[in-house]
């Protein structure tokens, strides 16, 4: 268990590492970028919630809730920035 | 020393872990910072040139820093809780330490952001996107804070009294602090880099 925390931890370290260097870009102009940016927020947010906060061992009424809310705000920013 | 485990069926609905209360808590807490970013993008659509160099005046190097100490902290706030639930208590001890230390570093890099801010006259009332940055953030911190200060009585808790202890106690505390990671990773690519 301990370990396969470890490995997400580094896979949410090196998803930040990409999202900052997007972040050099004018994503505002580079609609496809935003997406790409959202998205890996959006991986990151599902990796806290389902392996850190054990949201895996919930009732699917909150899985559902926050992937959800999760999806809406990524979807949201993607659309209007 | 034992501590206190129960056995709880987490696929009940009224028993996530956690516990409900809390859950609830971070739902309300995620629709609200998103109806908040919801409100910084459309606002970002109507004035995109002062947006884009509002950004541009943040500083993305302490925003990507502060979210890789989030996610440290939150690694070894799991990590605490894994070692309580074993009965490890002294490594679970050190583990909520190192998250304290994680979230004393955010508290730490965010003042001085706000200094930073605060120096270049970058106020609430500068433009929207200020506006919007310094309530939400602000907002976030005021959450770490609190998180802290639970963070701080867990610790005491099992330091002094582990036999009173009850895991779920602890699960209600890094329910709460992993919920200031969520709301982060949200908050940090809306603010320091879609715009």
């Amino acid at each position: 268990m301990e370990k396969k925390n470890l490995l997400i931890l580094f896979i949410l370290i090196g998803m930040t590492q990409v999202s900052a260097f997007l972040g050099v870009f004018n994503l505002g102009v580079v609609n496809y970028l935003t997406w790409l940016v959202m998205g890996l927020a959006a991986v990151k947010f599902f990796l806290v919630a389902f392996v850190f906060m054990e949201l895996r061992k919930a009732h699917f009424f909150w899985k559902f809730a926050t992937v959800l809310i999760g999806l809406l705000v990524v979807v949201v920013v993607g659309f209007w920035a | 020393m034992e501590i206190k485990a129960q056995n709880i069926d987490h696929k009940d609905i009224f028993y996530p872990p956690g516990g409900i209360l809390l859950w609830i808590i971070i739902i309300l807490e995620l629709i609200t910072f998103g109806l908040g970013i919801g409100g910084l993008v459309y606002y970002g659509k109507l004035e995109p040139e002062l947006f884009h160099q509002s950004r541009l005046q943040l500083n993305t190097s302490i925003g990507t820093l502060n979210t890789l100490i989030l996610l440290v902290s939150g690694y070894f706030m799991t990590n605490t809780v894994l070692k309580l639930k074993s009965g490890a208590i002294e490594s679970a001890k050190k583990y909520l330490v190192w998250t304290m230390l994680g979230g004393l570093l955010f508290v730490g890099l965010k003042s001085y952001e706000y200094v930073e801010k605060l120096t270049g006259d970058l106020d609430m009332g500068d433009n929207m996107f200020f506006t919007f940055y310094w309530l939400m953030t602000g907002f976030h911190l005021a959450h770490v804070l609190v998180g802290l200060v639970i963070l701080v009585f867990s610790w005491w808790q099992i330091k002094t009294r582990p036999r009173s202890l009850q895991v779920t106690d602890l699960e209600s505390g890094a329910a709460f602090w992993h919920m200031c990671d969520l709301i982060w990773l949200l908050l940090f690519p809306s603010l320091y880099l879609i715009f």
